[in-house]
């Protein structure tokens, strides 16, 4: 759980560092974006730390260091710097994968890792070498068989010299030792007179005394420096944990004018054995004839746990000021979420039921009851849906950084601009949309937007404008990406797909037929032929993506002046509200959005599955003979049900009208899973199932569009493309 | 702080009365050390009546032993107050300036 | 040997609850509502400890600090600083000053007293 926290916080904040590192190339340097940078930088340090994950550690230490460095203006933030910040972010991003793994012990990319390494040393002078030392701690063990053994105390050992002035600060030292006393046991104490003067060089109010204590205690390393808070600057203070490493006391005694004396003191309380004392002063004496100073190393090494409180705290004070966001906002685990859905969705397939009982009995009190029970269901209903809502902008905003990279690969000049990012969708949603969306946009800036020179030529401003957008319309989510380049060319999307035999040359198609041909998936396969999909990413994958979201995709372009795709989705994918209806004893949902009106058929002309609609001509489907259901005796007269889907409009001819109902989606078992006119089920309030009609694709049914082959049709296609 | 000067078993006596802290070391320092100079061997410093005593008061106490040592003389304290005996303990300085301590029961 | 601190707040409030915490704690508490109160409440006692607030009416507290300083019985005083969080400025003034206990408000008594304790012996 705790490693989850991590992942996501680690996420966020790198989402904030890129934001930051992209303001500050497109309007200049401020002091709050740096800020803003240093921090991401240094809270997934500091809470990497936490969890010892030290790869992350020690390779934002150096991240840390020369944002510490641009911080204080001692490095200016240039395009170069920007680019390397940007690349860290996204190895950081690499590590906090690998937390994710569970992997963290292993480097992604160590080539990577060293070239990023070098660019960011180089604004290092000398180099932060607090890193090697971090390192160290990562793998004790190679160092430990170098150092000998860690002394057998288990007491901390604390080693205390206060500065003259202290008395004078209104310090007392003793206060200290006895508040100290309070959270252990002193083992041992010794006072240290050495530095007393003689009396007539003596100042009385100056302080020459140090403490040598062995403590014993449960107390932490943070509660123990907390002790000597208020005297940090007028002591120096040293804190040995039990069981320290011999080099550290080598360090301690390395401190002291009389290492011998010292020695005898650690030894009189116990800090060391006799033998362990011999060991120190002959590793010391080794040490002294010029081999590397691993002692001196070490003993900075106990600046890690430091840093490790420091981070703790800092942590700490940022969850306080968190605090005033948690008013607002609560994490809530998706899974618990969807199982309240789930139970939303029984509770109005339960309240249908208890309605349709209601209304067999023919009592109007339980009628009215269960209809205030059913409204509240609604309702409950919606606030449930609105809880999985997020706003697109959560995919919207990768898209910054993306937009510069690859302007940058393709030596274009390209704007982004993005508009609607709070319209709100379903949140399984906006993780599914990030992939399609990235095909788009990468495609609109390869193929759509011309090169500079190329738009000059035509008129053009030199620099291409890429727009994101969105927005709710009549019950779905509808996005766009847009850009003002060249635009699709009919002719050459025609001959192509003629080429490919995905239409025979004698078929008329209309200008948004030619277009959605690049979506098919013999389509794609292309290479650099075509404006659009030049690189052979598959459109077509983009279309089954959107299309697994019940959504469709449509293009709209003109020739010259620049291309929009659209994408519109439904506003959720578990619930929907229905409109019923029966074909022989079959009955089927229409999304209710979708239904435009209901006419009596017969009373229109209607000629080879074209019904003449108020004088304009309107394609239909009856549903009876689309999924060869009997015609039942009672002759009824049929219904046209006209929908709409986008632009377009067409009617579905079916035996009865039965209302309006909500229909909490289930998905489609194994056997209808390739039938495209089907987008889900849903269970009746009497126990019956009904299928929920997919109308985006019954209404290209009805249209009767060449891309709409049956299923097996498109498979022989794309073998023979082979 | 007032000290006030005797004699005890024929060796000149400071009675410490009081605070033995920063505010009044700078004094108390001047005159114990005058008294030490003025003994002919040994001085004897009765601390029953100190109140309270800091670092600052410790170090003279300890400066006052090194420089009698320095002088070949001697400095007793005696009479140990409780505020001085718990600074003693907790300072682990019984060695060097409890001469006769008086360690109080059962401690 | 009872220890006596003096607390220097122009919140009520704050006097109280800190009194009441110290008083607990064995210790005798004087108060004072701002630095110019406090100052004139410095002639003829002795504190083991002052506690001050830094923002207040009339005379703030780091001007208090530097005026007692100057007065020999309080210039080895040991005082502890209220502060919160935005007072930085005002920090490194204290510490000129002499100041090097700092609590941070708001606070739980417990923190104070043991920051008291740090200070002074009981």
């Amino acid at each position: 759980m705790a490693r989850d926290a991590l992942v996501q916080e680690s996420r966020e904040l790198l989402a904030a560092m890129e934001n930051a590192l992209l303001e500050i190339e497109a309007e200049g340097v401020n002091a709050e974006a740096v800020n803003a940078i240093f921090r991401a930088a240094h809270t997934i340090k500091g809470s990497a730390g936490l969890f010892a994950f030290n790869l992350i550690v020690s390779f934002t230490h150096i991240v840390e260091s020369v944002l510490d460095r641009v911080r204080n203006n001692e490095l200016t933030v240039d395009d170069a710097m920007l680019s390397l910040l940007l690349n860290c972010g996204d190895y950081i991003g690499a590590l906090v994968d690998a937390i994710e793994h569970k992997r963290e012990n292993d480097e992604p990319n160590i080539a990577r890792r060293t070239e990023l390494e070098n660019a960011l040393n180089a604004y290092l002078e000398p180099p932060a070498t607090t890193v090697t030392v971090t390192a160290a701690e990562a793998e004790e063990s190679p160092v430990e068989v170098e150092t000998g053994h860690r002394v057998g105390s288990d007491n901390w050992h604390l080693s205390l010299r206060f500065l003259p002035d202290v008395l004078r600060n209104g310090l007392d030292p003793i206060p200290f030792l006895h508040y100290l006393a309070a959270l252990g046991r002193i083992v041992y104490l010794h006072t240290l007179t050495d530095a007393m003067p003689v009396a007539e060089l003596m100042d009385a109010e100056s302080c020459y005394l140090g403490f040598e204590i062995d403590f014993q205690t449960e107390a932490d390393r943070k509660t123990i420096e907390g002790v000597f808070e208020f005297v940090r600057d007028d002591a120096h203070i040293r804190i040995l944990p039990p069981h320290s490493k011999i080099d550290e006391y080598i360090g301690l005694i390395n401190t002291m004018p009389d290492p011998g004396r010292l020695g005898e003191i650690l030894v009189a309380g116990g800090a060391l054995t006799q033998h362990e004392l011999e060991q120190v002063l002959s590793e010391q004496q080794e040490k002294a004839i010029g081999q590397k100073p691993i002692g001196a190393l070490l003993v900075e090494h106990q600046v890690v746990p430091e840093a490790v409180v420091t981070a703790a705290l800092s942590r700490q004070k940022q969850h306080e000021d968190k605090k005033a966001h948690e008013q607002k906002f609560i994490k809530v685990e998706v899974s618990k979420l969807d199982a309240l859905i789930d139970l939303v969705g029984e509770l109005v397939i339960a309240g249908a039921a208890a309605t349709v009982v209601a209304q067999r009995k023919k009592d109007s009190t339980f009628e009215e009851a269960s209809q205030t029970i059913s409204t509240l269901v609604e309702h409950i209903r919606d606030a449930a849906l609105t809880l999985r809502m997020v706003p697109i902008g959560e995919v919207f905003q990768r898209f910054p950084r993306v937009v510069r990279d690859i302007s940058r690969e393709l030596g274009k000049e390209i704007e982004l601009v993005v508009t609607g990012a709070d319209t709100e969708l379903d949140k399984s949603m906006v993780e599914k949309l990030s992939d399609p969306l990235m095909h788009i946009v990468r495609n609109a800036m390869d193929h759509g937007i011309e090169a500079t020179d190329a738009r000059v030529v035509a008129g053009k401003s030199p620099g291409g404008t890429l727009r994101l957008n969105a927005y709710h319309e009549s019950g779905s989510v509808v996005i766009e990406v847009s850009d003002d380049g060249r635009g699709l060319n009919r002719e050459r999307i025609l001959s192509k797909a003629i080429e490919r035999g995905l239409v025979s040359p004698d078929q008329i198609l209309t200008e948004s037929e030619i277009y959605r041909l690049i979506f098919e998936a013999g389509f794609s396969t292309a290479e650099q032929v075509t404006n659009l999909s030049g690189r052979g990413v598959g459109m077509d994958v983009v279309k089954k993506n959107i299309e697994s979201l019940r959504g469709d995709v449509e293009i709209l372009s003109v020739e010259g002046q620049g291309t929009t795709v659209r994408i519109r989705l439904p506003l959720t994918l578990a619930i929907i509200d229905g409109f019923q209806v029966m074909v022989s004893d079959a009955v089927f949902v229409i999304p209710l959005e979708m239904v435009i009106e209901c006419v009596d058929l017969s009373s229109h002309e209607a000629r080879h599955n074209i019904v003449k609609l108020r004088g304009e001509p309107l394609p239909f489907v009856r549903l009876r003979e689309l999924f060869e259901l009997p015609l039942l005796q009672h002759s009824e007269r049929e219904s046209l049900v006209v929908v709409q889907y986008g632009q377009q409009r067409a009617g579905l001819v079916v035996d009865r009208l039965l209302g309006e109902f909500q229909a909490v989606i289930k998905p489609l078992g194994e056997l209808f899973q390739n039938t495209k006119t089907l987008s889900g089920s849903t269970i009746l309030g009497d126990g019956r199932v009904a299928l929920i009609l997919d109308v985006a694709h019954l209404i290209q049914q009805a249209s009767h569009l060449p891309t709409h082959l049956p299923a097996s049709k498109t498979a022989g296609l794309l073998s023979n493309q082979k | 702080m007032p000290i006030s000067e005797q004699t005890r078993d024929g060796h000149p006596l400071a009675l410490l009365m009081g605070g033995f802290t920063i505010f009044e070391i700078a004094e108390l320092k001047d005159a114990l050390l005058h008294a030490l100079h003025m003994a002919p061997d040994t001085l004897e410093i009765d601390l029953s009546g100190v109140e309270e005593l800091d670092t600052s008061g410790v170090q003279v106490l300890l400066l006052l032993k090194q420089e009698a040592a320095r002088l070949q003389k001697s400095v007793h304290y005696s009479r140990h107050s409780p505020a001085v005996l718990a600074v003693i303990d907790l300072l682990n300085l019984a060695g060097t300036l409890g001469d006769p301590v008086l360690m109080p029961n059962g401690s | 040997m009872g220890k006596t601190i003096l607390i220097v707040d122009d919140s009520f409030s704050m006097r109280q609850t800190v009194g009441i915490a110290l008083k607990s704690a064995g210790y005798d508490v004087v108060e004072a509502s701002d630095g110019k109160d406090a100052l004139s409440k410095l002639d003829g006692r002795k504190y083991n400890l002052i506690i001050s607030d830094v923002n207040m009416p009339n005379m703030d507290g780091i001007s208090f600090v530097k005026a007692a300083k100057l007065l020999p019985n309080y210039k080895f005083t040991p005082i502890i600083m209220l502060t919160t969080e935005g007072d930085e400025t005002k920090k490194q003034e204290g510490k000129a000053a002499g100041v090097r206990a700092w609590v941070l408000k708001p606070f739980q008594p417990p923190v104070l007293l043991d920051a008291v304790a740090k200070l002074i012996m009981p």
